[in-house]
């Protein structure tokens, strides 16, 4: 919620800098010179454009030099190959599932009106007639929300391995901008062909990737454009795209946005491709930001994209995101002019941007706290690991923390910055770390174990079933204060099985089975640690040469004298010497204790 | 991350809970100190369809497929009823313990969520306040830092907590925080430097981590002796946890809530949806108002309920309602005379964008709140301004 007063006070910038007229841009964008160019600067410029790296890493870009290192990253020039297999799609969608009834009264209401739904026939006779419809509700709801766990999971992994990171960092940036749900969009197919487009188009030209986003499937469900139609339109997509994806707020009127929205109407997708009908398009007169004309999505698209607040509110958020939280007006001046100027391609902004003193200054380096996808990442990439380890689990312990790829917590996407850090959320990074250094054997994978909200609830009708009740007496509420035994006891002497035309806990559960079936598991292979190696490897004799390596290799920011002797003495204790190499086979365990406190240290969470 | 031995916590709850049904209220002697929760039920909740005016032809003429007839309400008085689902705080009203504030909102009103919530968390509108006014009436009613003072429970920060001398304490489920770390790891990992580096979000970092050590011993200590046996419903939506750390006698004088994920923007196919919103929102603050009896807080704790806009007079083409402007607040607890406060707005006389046109600054109410309840004559400098409290209190 921080994230409203930075959009707000954002605003308000915005209007200065649109009065500020001509502007000049700064010395702060002129390009730093190769003599300025070190080691520190190669690694900040690898966490930023990318997810970080291991030493070995770091030094090769170093030795680049800074504009062929920034197009390595910004370019892909002399990057190696993308060879990393495309999703593997377990297979869980059929036709019959398209298109997907909003919600199970209206699947079930549908199937009495009309004899079928989602490709299955009313059953001809017997007790609860639409249960395998409802099942096959239940069934889709969860294997979609399994899959795109899968999903995410493997875009983890192309963060992990690309060579071209910035392409993941690029869509990572623009999930969180054009933040759509998986919660309601309720397809994983959606999803996945949305991050493709932002993995494909997000370094590419922002008018080419705001048209698709307008006209992609998973926006379209997000936003309601279903429901947007002549004679009845729907303000929710012509409202956010000003507010939260062109112009921000102040910038246009309710009268716009109503307008625009008529312009909108009639778009909407079958199956996953984009689709407009001409027969609910509205296509008269409509006032859009002062000008009159038949204008349909795309003209208002256009007529966004010139107005002033857009290329200012772009400029200005990529350079959060990239560089740091604050930035002068002078400066979102120069970004907005430096957008307009390119005719808003991406990939020579961000290379100006990577190659200014401003990024390099001492005010962006080591100040950013990482989200928490990035605090995963760019630890994984940190250690060298060459895999996404499938404990601790990538999707449960970023949501943990706040970041739920495909699950954003509203369409105004993520706030970054100090809203990453809680007492709690700080506390719950260094937990990961743990779970890292000494993986936790209680761990259960919940892409096969039905957990909360209505696991417990799924756990339930499943014993109670295997145990002989029948269908209403196994779907039972479980009473507080009573014991699942005793319940069902008396629950089956009293009641029978009762005629209905489904069970919708029933539903769930089949649902679930029918999921787990079908959706493929997710691998659960540790991540392979050997901090041994890697200290024996780099001649580490000394418990402060230990620390000032760990030091090295994960921070941003040097450690205090006082942090880094705490450090040193807890290894020290730990080995019980402080002779590094004559302990040389009894290394493993003191170091994953100090990975541990390395990384769950506030200094970490920098970047 | 779900574990078995958050499974085990869970079942170790509920089974203390059954063994002890008899339920001899645990009196605590910690504080006799007021304390204000606020809850905020976040996407916009639907005001017209939450207290209707069932008395009013126009309603029907505005809603005619979602509104609701008399006999689905739970009926207040010979205008007024509630939607079905707000059972709860309807015993509430019947106990006098409930306050409805009519036609709520603020000049100008914004339809947009994200700036018409930062309105209602800052209590300044358009003024880009760095605070919020729950973490502004903190600094009030203690200038000096103080752990575990203010309470917001939820995966992220809200503004409205954001204050110049607490260091809010955020969490989210109690048995998570808690760092867990190997016994001879903990005396390394709670020294945290606490002198000025000149990078201020290191800073930042270090005062977090610092406060977060002892904040989390005191809520998990609360969280782990707290066993209730009174039904929150389907969805607490975290007011048990508020429960627990009343009982346990924590210092926190305001606690801040949300309902989660925007779950009131009912744009589509509203009915049944929003009357089981209200069901949760509506059984969680009848069964937080019944569990304070029990640990005998009940007279000090008063609940306020608030939606960052109301939404549009008529239905619209898809049986919802879309974004609006004045609602009804809330006011809940023992020590609140009930009943009906402020203007109702009329339903005849909408605005050029067919909303309701409102008649309470929203800010009289946190003045009530404040002043009424809180701490007399603190509301002007919270709130930067003077505004009328109603006469809910005393």
């Amino acid at each position: 919620m921080v994230r409203y007063l930075a959009a707000w006070g954002f605003a308000l910038l915005l209007g200065a800098a649109a009065r500020a007229g001509e502007h000049t841009a700064p010395a702060a964008l002129a390009p730093i010179a190769d003599s300025a160019w070190s080691r520190a600067h190669a690694a900040h410029l690898l966490g930023r454009a990318g997810f970080g790296g291991t030493p070995r890493e770091i030094d090769r870009l170093a030795a680049l030099g800074p504009r062929a290192a920034v197009r390595r990253l910004v370019r892909f020039e002399g990057a190696a190959a993308d060879t990393l297999p495309p999703f593997e799609h377990s297979g869980i969608f059929d036709e019959g599932l398209d298109p997907f009834p909003p919600s199970r009264p209206a699947t079930t209401k549908l199937a009495t009106e009309t004899g079928e739904a989602l490709g299955i026939k009313v059953r001809t006779g017997g007790n609860r007639p639409l249960q395998p419809i409802v099942n096959k509700f239940f069934y889709w709801l969860r294997a979609s929300r399994l899959e795109t766990d899968r999903v995410t999971q493997w875009w983890a992994e192309r963060m992990l391995r690309s060579p071209r990171p910035l392409e993941e960092k690029m869509a990572l940036f623009w999930h969180g901008h054009f933040a759509t749900s998986e919660d309601k969009v309720r397809d994983y197919r959606k999803m996945l062909q949305q991050l493709e487009l932002f993995q494909r188009a997000g370094l590419g030209n922002f008018r080419t990737l705001l048209v698709a986003v307008a006209q992609d499937p998973a926006m379209l469900a997000y936003l309601d454009a279903g429901v947007n139609v002549k004679g009845s339109p729907n303000e929710n997509f012509a409202r956010e795209i000003m507010e939260l994806f062109t112009m921000g707020v102040g910038n246009y009127s309710e009268h716009d946005i109503r307008e625009a929205a008529r312009a909108f109407t009639g778009w909407n997708f079958v199956g996953t491709e984009f689709h407009v009908d001409p027969a609910k398009h509205d296509d008269g007169p409509k006032t859009f930001l002062g000008e009159t004309g038949n204008f349909d999505g795309v003209d208002i698209i256009d007529r966004i994209l010139a107005h002033p607040a857009t290329p200012a509110f772009i400029a200005t958020k990529l350079y959060r995101f990239f560089v740091r939280e604050d930035l002068a007006p002078t400066l979102q001046a120069a970004l907005a002019d430096e957008l307009v100027a390119l005719d808003y391609e991406l990939a020579p902004f961000l290379e100006k941007l990577f190659l200014s003193r401003d990024f390099y200054a001492d005010a962006s380096r080591g100040t950013r706290i990482k989200s928490p996808v990035e605090f995963v990442i760019s630890t994984y990439r940190r250690l060298g690991l060459t895999n996404l380890p499938g404990a601790p689990d990538f999707n449960l312990v970023t949501g943990a923390l706040g970041q739920r790829l495909m699950h954003p917590p509203t369409v105004a996407g993520w706030s970054y910055g100090r809203s990453w850090i809680t007492p709690s959320l700080l506390i719950e990074r260094g937990n990961f770390a743990l779970d890292l250094a000494f993986p936790d054997i209680e761990f259960i994978p919940e892409d096969r174990y039905p957990v909360y909200p209505t696991g417990e609830e799924i756990r339930a009708v499943h014993r109670r079933l295997r145990a002989g009740a029948d269908m209403t007496t196994a779907t039972r509420p479980v009473e507080a204060g009573m014991s699942e035994e005793s319940g069902m006891m008396t629950a089956m002497s009293n009641q029978v099985d009762r005629e209905e035309a489904f069970n919708t806990r029933y539903g769930s559960y089949r649902g679930w089975q029918m999921a787990i079936e079908r959706v493929k598991p997710i691998e659960r292979d540790l991540a392979p640690l050997d901090l041994t190696h890697m200290v024996l490897k780099a001649e580490l004799a000394t418990p402060l040469a230990v620390v000032d390596h760990f030091a090295h290799r994960f921070l941003s920011v040097p450690l205090t004298e006082d942090t880094r002797r705490l450090l040193a003495a807890a290894f020290e204790r730990e080995l019980g010497s402080a002779d590094v190499l004559a302990n040389a086979t009894s290394l493993e365990e003191p170091l994953r204790v100090l990975l541990h406190l390395v990384l769950s240290r506030p200094e970490y969470q920098l970047g | 991350m779900t574990t078995r031995r958050h499974f085990i916590k869970r079942g170790a709850a509920v089974g203390a809970a059954a063994l002890t049904s008899a339920f001899v209220p645990r009196l605590r002697a910690a504080g006799d100190e007021r304390i204000l929760v606020v809850f905020e039920l976040s996407g916009g909740n639907d005001g017209l369809n939450t207290i209707v005016p069932y008395a009013d032809d126009t309603y029907y003429r505005l809603r005619p497929r979602i509104g609701l007839k008399r006999d689905e309400l739970l009926v207040l008085d010979e205008h007024y009823g509630m939607n079905p689902g707000l059972a709860g705080m309807h015993r509430l009203w019947n106990d006098g313990n409930l306050a409805v504030v009519h036609g709520c909102g603020y000049e100008h009103p914004s339809y947009s969520h994200f700036t018409s919530m930062a309105y209602w968390h800052t209590a300044s509108p358009n003024s880009g306040d760095a605070y919020g006014w729950v973490g502004r009436l903190a600094d009030a009613l203690e200038p000096e830092p103080r752990t575990n003072f203010l309470i917001n429970i939820d995966s992220a920060q809200s503004l409205a907590v954001n204050s110049r001398v607490h260091t809010p304490v955020v969490f989210d489920e109690p048995e998570r925080f808690q760092r867990l770390a190997l016994a001879r790891e903990r005396e390394v990992l709670e020294r945290v430097a606490t002198n000025a580096s000149g990078n201020p979000a290191r800073d930042y970092l270090n005062m977090v981590a610092a406060s977060a050590n002892e904040a989390s011993t005191q809520v998990r200590e609360a969280w782990r002796d707290y066993h209730s046996p009174v039904d929150y419903g389907l969805l607490p939506a975290q007011l048990d946890k508020v429960a627990a750390c009343v009982s346990a006698g924590l210092p926190a004088r305001l606690y801040y809530l949300a309902f989660r994920n925007n779950a009131f923007d009912t744009h589509v196919q509203q009915r049944d949806l929003h009357q089981r919103l209200l069901t949760y929102a509506s059984d969680a603050v009848a069964g937080f108002l019944a569990d304070l009896e029990r640990i005998g807080a009940a007279d000090r704790v008063v609940v306020l309920m608030f939606s960052e806009f109301g939404r549009r007079a008529g239905e619209n083409t898809n049986l919802g309602t879309d974004h609006g402007t004045a609602n009804v607040m809330f006011l809940a607890g023992k020590s609140v005379r009930g009943g009906h406060y402020g203007t109702p707005p009329d339903l005849t006389e909408l605005d050029d964008t067919d909303n309701l046109r409102h008649t309470t600054d929203f800010r009289r109410v946190y003045a009530t709140a404040i002043d009424g309840w809180m701490q007399p004559g603190a509301s002007e400098t919270v709130l930067k301004g003077r505004f009328e409290p109603f006469p809910v209190f005393g």
